[in-house]
Order: structure tokens, then C-alpha cells, then sequence
């Protein structure tokens, strides 16, 4: 029976995943006599004859994670907001990864860049193209992302079995960090600008970290990723907490208008500092536990 | 003006203040906002006394002031399209926030006063550019100036914006857009101390101004002292326009549209031009952050895309309709 049962049990379980498995690996990447097919985000077929040996990385997210899976020493350029982890640092900085410059990325000689999945970096990519690069444009703006992409560059780069299992370690730890729902969940204005007051809306990454936190974002009916807001707004709906980031806003608590928000005059501030809270990467479980440290010392 | 006029625009100003201070992100009815005014304890009642009602009465001075403003110099530099931001003085403003922004300036007043300070830099420069022979200031000389410095003061602007790393310098933008979110008693109270002086000296040149409108020798003649006349008039449009940049950025439209629609609607002379100007631009200001506060509520709108939006086909219909 025991013979018998488990290989079938095994299967009848294992089978739909092995399926999809191979689904996923169908439509998003395939590897056969030596060369690398992916679909990047865009769309886009990335096509690489081996692994990639040189990458610039041009978004700060996918610079962490191919460190992350032990692709690091191939990276030969970065942004100059790829901080983390602190080995980045020491790899060429190409510029801000917004509107990157053609001539020092191809002068880096690369065969691979990565670039975020915006409309102005359409043209970049089909230039590199055109010079013989292979270009991918991917979407680092959930939590989702970190997982999704580290499969893509592990696959580009030859570093599967390493991208398999920072995702499973990923996945883990963000299952033990994320509270589960509860009654008294604080509700929190994520405030990120002052001058003016700009929040960050239900589509983002950061409220995304709060909501597993165990908190409410403020604004969650705002539907973009970020909008100005009024005072008035903010009042009218009594966050128990602010959140705010060391290069975001300072001044805010002592000015007179604010002064009507009572988290303001009780200074029931949240404030984080560092990186992870601005990315998707695997350090998000991390950041996931700070804020829930420092929300459950919070007096709300 | 006839007095049934007056009453009609008083009416006007009141029914606009009314709808500003019950209007906003929290819907509060005029009944709640009544009691909320002259009762601490009610419900609404810290949003309505210490956020609605000091930012009514800003966008309406402001609005004021802008109109003042724009009907000033179109009479003095005698060009219909003469308005408080053509003298370089926005970009001056916005160089000054940005560069605040950019350097990391502390302090809640920062971006504000570096504004006010860049507005004043270019109005200085661009006075001491149009100075020619002596102390006369050229009309023509003045625009000229205008241009060329808020040219290169915008140029330096954009060139700030796109070296500095700075967070958030690219939100600079929307401060310079308008809107006033940062309204409170005391910004309201500085703005006022500091509006009533260029004000009450611009009402005061009423009648000069509608001389110099007739040519320069005609006023002359008529014994207006053109050049100190005009002289002054740069001045306090220019203190008038810096301040209420550094209270609420930079709101478009109603310095030029607001004058002309006055004009074309009551054609009175600059003596009660001016009066009906600033009420008429108060209430406009004050109707547009109503629109800015509650168009895509809980989100504001930034008030200087509010006014053109709803400015200028009204504008246009009035052009039309008068023309045809």
C-alpha cells in the first residue's frame, strides 16, 4: 500500500504544478542547443547565445538581485542608486537608469542590459538591439517582481538553480513575516513629499509592505501610485500613524496647517530609513518586520 | 458703477467664500460650516476654521492681487498681453524653489522664502536692465528684459532639475503648478501685512494709469509724472506677484484674463477697474481650488491647471461674444 499510495499521491499532486511548470517555461523562456530565449516584460524576445558574461544592470531592484543569485561579478555597470548589497558600490556607475546614456553603456561593453520597462527606455532598447546588445526591460514594482525577475536573470544568466532557491527562501520568509489579518490595524498615511503632500496609493510597493505589516494605507482608494493630497483629506480621515522615509519630509510636523492632524500633534510618527523600503528586493521580508517592530511599539 | 452693480458683486464674493468653505475633500453642509466657524467644539470644526477658512481667504487675496497685478501692467507697459509672470519673475521664482529643493534647504519656510528670493533677483535684474538714460524705465525695453531673464533663469532651472539627485526635485514641479495646500493663519497673516501696502499704492495710481493707457505725452500733459508712476508700479506689482508665488506657486491666467474680462463685461476706468478686478479675480481663485480640492477628491489638482482649464473657454466665449 505504502509502495503504491505515495509515487500516486505524489503524482496526482505533483502533476498540475509540473504541468504549469512546463507551461511557464514554454511561454517564457527556453534553452536548447546553447542558446537563451526570453520574453522580458515588454514583450520583447531577449535572445543569448550563452550566459551573460558582462550585464549592465540599470535599475537598482535587478542589480541586488543578481548579486542575490550570485551573478554579481558579471555586473559591469549600474546606476548610481545601486547601493545594496555594498559590493555593488564598486562596480561602474552609468548614470541615473532614467534616461541612460548610450554611448557609456556600450562603452562598458556589455551583452546584456537590463532596464526598467518604461516608454522612453522602448527607443534604448531597440538602439542596443540594433548594436548587436541584447537589451531586456523589465517591471520591479511589487513584491511579485522579485521572485518573477530573479527566475529571468537566472535564467539569463546561467544561475538557475541559485534564482530557485533565493525565490523559495524569498517566498518563505515573506509567508513568516506578513502578520495575518487582525482586528486593530493601524491606519497609516504614507506620506513621501510635503511641499505638496504626496502619498503613495494602493498600487504600490510600499503600501504593499504595509498591508502585510499589519497596517491600512491611509489613501488604499487612491488607485495611482502616488498623488498630492490635501491636509484637509488627511484630517478628515484620523491616521492613527505617519510614515515617512529619511529623504522624504521633514519639516511637515511643525508647520501650523498640520497641526489639525492629531497623529501630528501627538507626533505619532513611523520614520525608516534605508533602501529596502524603496524596492522590491529580497530584503523585503526584512523591512516587512521592521515596520511591524516598530508599528506594535507605536501608540496608537 | 452703478450701486445695483456693486451689490451684485458683493453678493458674488460672499456666495464664492460660501462655497469655498463648505466645498473640499470632507463634503461639510453650509449649516455645519456655520457652527463650525464661531464653535471650536463642533464636528468639522478644526478642518473649517483652521484649514478651510484661511485658505478661502488666501486664494481670494491672492486672486485679488494677481488681478491687480495684471491690470496695472497691461495699462502701464500698454500691451493687452502684459500679466504678473511676464517680467521673468516665475522663473526666478521656480529657480529659487528648485535650488532649495536641490540643496536639501531645511525648515518648513525654505522652499517658500527661496521662491520669494529668486522671484526678487529677477525683478531686480530685469528693473536694472530696463533702466535706460538715466532713470526712465522703457516699456519695451522692460518686456524685452522680462524675456531674456526669465529665459535664462527657466534654462538654469531645467538644468538644476536634471543634475541634482536629490529625492524628490522632480516634485518641484508641482509646487511651482500652484495650489494652496500649505494655506494656514499665519501664512495668511504674513501675506496680508505684507499685500496691503503695494495694493493700496496700485488703487491709488488708479488714475495715472488710466492716463499713461492714453499714450505717454497725453499723461504728460495732464501732469502725471510718467516715469515715477511707472517706476512704482513695476515695483509693487512685482512685490505683490513674488509673495503670493512664495505662498502658493505659480498660478497663470488670472493675471491676464481676469482684467480683460472685467474690462469687457463693466468697461469702467482704472479707478474702479482696479477694485472690481481684485474682487472679481478673488472669486475666480477661490472657485478654482474649490474645482482643485474636490475634482479628483481624495487627490488635489494642482489650482494653476484648474484656472487655465476653466479660464480660458470662458475667455474665449467672451472674446467671441463680444467681437461678433
Amino acid at each position: 500500500m505504502i509502495f503504491i499510495g505515495r509515487p500516486f499521491a505524489a503524482l496526482r499532486a505533483g502533476f498540475p504544478l509540473l504541468c504549469l511548470l512546463v507551461l511557464a517555461a514554454c511561454q517564457r523562456t527556453s534553452r536548447a542547443e546553447g542558446r537563451i530565449v526570453v520574453i522580458d516584460d515588454a514583450g520583447d524576445t531577449v535572445r543569448l547565445a550563452a550566459p551573460a558574461r558582462r550585464i549592465v544592470s540599470l535599475i537598482p531592484a535587478t542589480t541586488e538581485l543578481l548579486f542575490g543569485i550570485g551573478a554579481g561579478p558579471v555586473v559591469v555597470g549600474r546606476t548610481s542608486y545601486c547601493d545594496y548589497p555594498p559590493a555593488a558600490k564598486k562596480v561602474p556607475d552609468l548614470g541615473d537608469g532614467i534616461k541612460p546614456n548610450i554611448e557609456a553603456i556600450v562603452a562598458s561593453q556589455p551583452d546584456l542590459v537590463i532596464l526598467y520597462n518604461s516608454g522612453q527606455n522602448a527607443g534604448v532598447a531597440g538602439r542596443l538591439r540594433e548594436l548587436g546588445i541584447a537589451a531586456a526591460r523589465v517591471n520591479t514594482d511589487a513584491l511579485s517582481s522579485v521572485t518573477r525577475v530573479a527566475h529571468m536573470l537566472g535564467t539569463l544568466t546561467g544561475h538557475e538553480r541559485a534564482a530557485d532557491s533565493l525565490a523559495t527562501v524569498f517566498d518563505t520568509a515573506l509567508a513568516s513575516a506578513t502578520l495575518p489579518a487582525g482586528p486593530s490595524r493601524p491606519k497609516v498615511l504614507l506620506l513621501v513629499w510635503e511641499q505638496p503632500p504626496m502619498t503613495i496609493g494602493r498600487g504600490s510597493f510600499l503600501n504593499e509592505l504595509l498591508e502585510r505589516a499589519g497596517g491600512d494605507n491611509l489613501f488604499a482608494d487612491v488607485v495611482e501610485t502616488d498623488g498630492v493630497v490635501s491636509i484637509e483629506a488627511v484630517a478628515a480621515r484620523k491616521p492613527d500613524l505617519i510614515f515617512t522615509t529619511a529623504e522624504g519630509p521633514s519639516a511637515f510636523a511643525s508647520r501650523p496647517e498640520w497641526q489639525v492632524v492629531e497623529a501630528v500633534r501627538e507626533k505619532r510618527f513611523l520614520q525608516v530609513n534605508g533602501s529596502q523600503f524603496n524596492r522590491p528586493s529580497p530584503r523585503a521580508p526584512f523591512a516587512i518586520r521592521e515596520l511591524r517592530a516598530k508599528m506594535s511599539r507605536g501608540r496608537w | 458703477m452703478s450701486a445695483a452693480r456693486v451689490a451684485a458683486l458683493m453678493l458674488a464674493v460672499l456666495s464664492c467664500l460660501a462655497v469655498g468653505l463648505s466645498a473640499g475633500a470632507v463634503a461639510i453642509p453650509l449649516s455645519s460650516v456655520w457652527a463650525g466657524l464661531w464653535h471650536p467644539g463642533a464636528e468639522g470644526s478644526a478642518i473649517v476654521r483652521d484649514l478651510r477658512a484661511p485658505r478661502v481667504i488666501l486664494a481670494f487675496l491672492v486672486g485679488g492681487s494677481l488681478g491687480i497685478c495684471g491690470a496695472a501692467l497691461q495699462a502701464m507697459i500698454r500691451n493687452p498681453l502684459a500679466e504678473p509672470y511676464l517680467l521673468g519673475l516665475s522663473s526666478g521664482a521656480g529657480l529659487g524653489a528648485v535650488i532649495a529643493i536641490a540643496t536639501r534647504a531645511g525648515g518648513a519656510w525654505a522652499v517658500p522664502v527661496a521662491a520669494f528670493i529668486g522671484a526678487m533677483s529677477a525683478v531686480a535684474l530685469v528693473y536694472r536692465l530696463s533702466l535706460v538714460s538715466g532713470r526712465r524705465l522703457d516699456p519695451h525695453v522692460l518686456l524685452l528684459s522680462g524675456v531674456v531673464v526669465g529665459a535664462f533663469a527657466g534654462a538654469l532651472m531645467s538644468a538644476v532639475m536634471v543634475l541634482s539627485d536629490a529625492p524628490g526635485v522632480r516634485n518641484a514641479f508641482l509646487w511651482l503648478l500652484g495650489g494652496f495646500g500649505a494655506a494656514s493663519w499665519r501664512a495668511l497673516g504674513v501675506f496680508s501685512v505684507y499685500a496691503c501696502v503695494p495694493i493700496a499704492l496700485l488703487v491709488l495710481h488708479a488714475r495715472s494709469l488710466d492716463l499713461i493707457a492714453l499714450g505717454d505725452e497725453p499723461a504728460h500733459h495732464l501732469g502725471v509724472e510718467v516715469d515715477r508712476v511707472r517706476r512704482l508700479v513695476y515695483v509693487c506689482t512685482a512685490l505683490l506677484t513674488a509673495a503670493s508665488v512664495a505662498s502658493c506657486g505659480i498660478i497663470g491666467f488670472v493675471g491676464l484674463v481676469v482684467p480683460h474680462a472685467v474690462r469687457i463685461i463693466f468697461r469702467p476706468l482704472h479707478r474702479s477697474l482696479l477694485p472690481t478686478v481684485f474682487l472679481v479675480g478673488g472669486c475666480f481663485l477661490v472657485l478654482a481650488d474649490v474645482v482643485s480640492r474636490t475634482a479628483v477628491r481624495p487627490l488635489e489638482l494642482p489650482v494653476g491647471i484648474v484656472t487655465a482649464l476653466i479660464g480660458v473657454p470662458l475667455f474665449a466665449l467672451l472674446l467671441r461674444r463680444t467681437l461678433a
